[in-house]
């Protein structure tokens, strides 16, 4: 039933550890929201996920060890992080990013089509095609970053903080999208999102962690209304 | 006028030159943030095995194929063996081991080949094309033609392949690289060879021009520094147009300004980078770094 099991996850930078044990398991096609305060290992979790920080524990996908395997590797196995900053290749072009998000797959109609389905999602990105991305706008990088992510069709898909930086009109679009994405096509989604209240709105399970240990879980539903949670992450008291 | 342009024209020539050289040290410079200083070291060594390859019956084209393979596999090792060692490494670290990599390049040609000068066949028809009282060698438009055919070359690969376009992803960003499921290791490797063999063709152009020896691309690393920090470090064409202006500078200089002379020609290229340090770090070509605060 779990399609990306996480147990018992342990990431260090050095002498410091940031993620003390973590457990986690997400159902095929759903969307899992993590939150919780800066600094509390969110963004290391999602590195850890994609190979980019090296970690102790196990991480599955769909029965498949991804612990120890490089970012490339992982990427090749189907998950899409669209990391901290975005990521994204400032002196290519529109649409030389996002081919790149394509680039373990072999080319051809396929990622001919998937190119045209992420132009129609994020139309901005269609009149960009030949612009350099680095001149784009802060809430039209963030859509070629998921754009990008979407290119390689993945299984899994990893967000990390889209609404920063955002205006919020911008950011709830971009959240219907990935949800209207979640929906078409299955595709499971992690987001990290500081904005609990966006996230919350399209996940069906989160989970709060805090100093790199994971001290509440449940469905969005459950996780809204508990008290703790309102008065840290959503600003007003139950 | 016409001795004016003729001046202009072994400029262009000598520019050629620098300029192959000039774009080995940017190809490695995008991929890695390393300035390369063994790069000449490389070529000079390149062109002794087109040497040695010619002096075992080896025709000069088929010897140039193989020295271009025997480069770009050399490029690939060296940067597996060596330069992964130190990736991330402060600068002072990188410059050092390149500084080290020189020395030891220069001693591996001299205790295979010796430093007894060598002579290397030019590939090129002797004689001149006369122009309006211009001439121009054969050898020099043959250096132009072939460094011309290298930028084409490269400009298909990064422009129009798959494998190119990934090498400029890993130049811009190497983690995101890695995120879409790109191999930097092996690309950076590519870059080396690539590089290396970019160099090798400087090598076997310069080799007939000056003598083959240990020593012979000191000289011609400066003017590839001047013509790299003149054109923008991160800059392939800028390298290019930034070989050609320093060669026509040099010659120009040698000839019309007396103090310089041929011996100070040398200091040509040191006055362009100090000018272009001073006045337009980012030289001509190259993109100034933004960094948000």
């Amino acid at each position: 039933m779990s399609f990306l099991v996480v147990e018992g996850l342990v990431v260090g930078y050095g002498e410091a550890r940031v993620l003390h044990g973590v457990d986690l398991s997400v159902a095929e096609g759903e969307i899992c929201a993590i939150l919780g305060p800066n600094g509390a290992g969110k963004t290391t979790l999602l590195r850890a996920l994609s190979g980019m920080v090296r970690a102790r524990g196990v991480i599955r996908l769909g029965g498949t060890a991804l612990t120890g395997r490089p970012p490339d590797a992982v990427a090749r196995l189907g998950v899409a992080h669209v990391p901290e900053g975005r990521g994204t290749f400032m002196p290519l072009t529109v649409e030389e990013n996002l081919r790149l998000g394509a680039f373990v797959r072999r080319g051809g109609r396929e990622v001919e089509d998937d190119l045209d389905r992420v132009c129609s999602w994020f139309p901005p990105l269609r009149d960009r095609l030949g612009q350099v991305a680095g001149s784009l706008s802060g809430g039209e990088q963030q859509m070629l970053a998921l754009g990008r992510a979407l290119m390689l069709r993945p299984k899994v898909l990893l967000l990390d903080e889209p609404s920063l930086g955002l205006a919020p009109l911008v950011t709830r679009e971009l959240f219907r999208i990935v949800q209207a994405i979640n929906q078409e096509e299955r595709t499971t989604v992690v987001v990290v999102e500081q904005n609990a209240h966006l996230a919350l709105g399209v996940a069906r399970q989160a989970h709060v962690l805090e100093t790199g240990r994971i001290v509440l879980s449940g469905t969005a539903e459950r996780i809204r209304a508990d008290e703790q949670v309102a008065q840290s992450y959503l600003g007003y008291r139950v | 006028m016409a001795g004016f342009l003729q001046q202009v024209v072994e400029g262009l020539g000598a520019g050629a030159v620098y300029a192959s050289l000039a774009l080995a040290l940017v190809l490695i410079y995008q991929f890695t943030g390393i300035v390369n200083f063994a790069q000449g070291e490389l070529a000079m060594f390149s062109a002794y095995v087109a040497w040695q390859a010619m002096a075992a019956g080896l025709p000069f084209w088929a010897a140039l194929a193989l020295t271009l393979a025997v480069s770009f596999a050399g490029g690939m090792l060296i940067e597996r063996i060596v330069i992964r060692l130190v990736e991330g490494a402060p600068e002072l670290t990188l410059v050092i081991v390149t500084v080290g990599l020189f020395i030891f390049v220069n001693a591996a040609a001299g205790w295979i080949w010796t430093f007894l000068i060598k002579d290397f066949p030019n590939p090129f028809p002797r004689g001149a094309l006369e122009v309006g009282g211009v001439s121009v060698g054969f050898s020099t438009l043959g250096v132009l033609g072939v460094v011309a055919l290298v930028m084409g070359l490269l400009y298909l690969l990064f422009q129009h392949t798959k494998i190119g376009l990934g090498m400029r992803a890993v130049a811009a960003n190497p983690d995101s690289a890695r995120l879409v499921g790109i191999r930097v290791g092996r690309t950076l490797a590519l870059g080396w060879g690539l590089a290396a063999t970019v160099g090798a063709v400087s090598g076997v152009l310069v080799a007939p021009l000056l003598f083959l020896e240990p020593n012979m691309m000191g000289g011609v690393l400066i003017y590839a520094f001047a013509a790299a920090t003149l054109g923008g470090f991160d800059s392939p064409a800028g390298a290019v147009a930034g070989g050609v202006i320093v060669g026509v500078a040099e010659t120009l200089a040698g000839a019309y300004v007396p103090a310089v002379g041929s011996d100070l020609k040398i200091g040509v290229p040191l006055a362009i980078i100090l000018g272009v340090l001073l006045v337009r770090p980012r030289g001509l070509f190259g993109r100034a770094v933004v960094e948000r605060a």
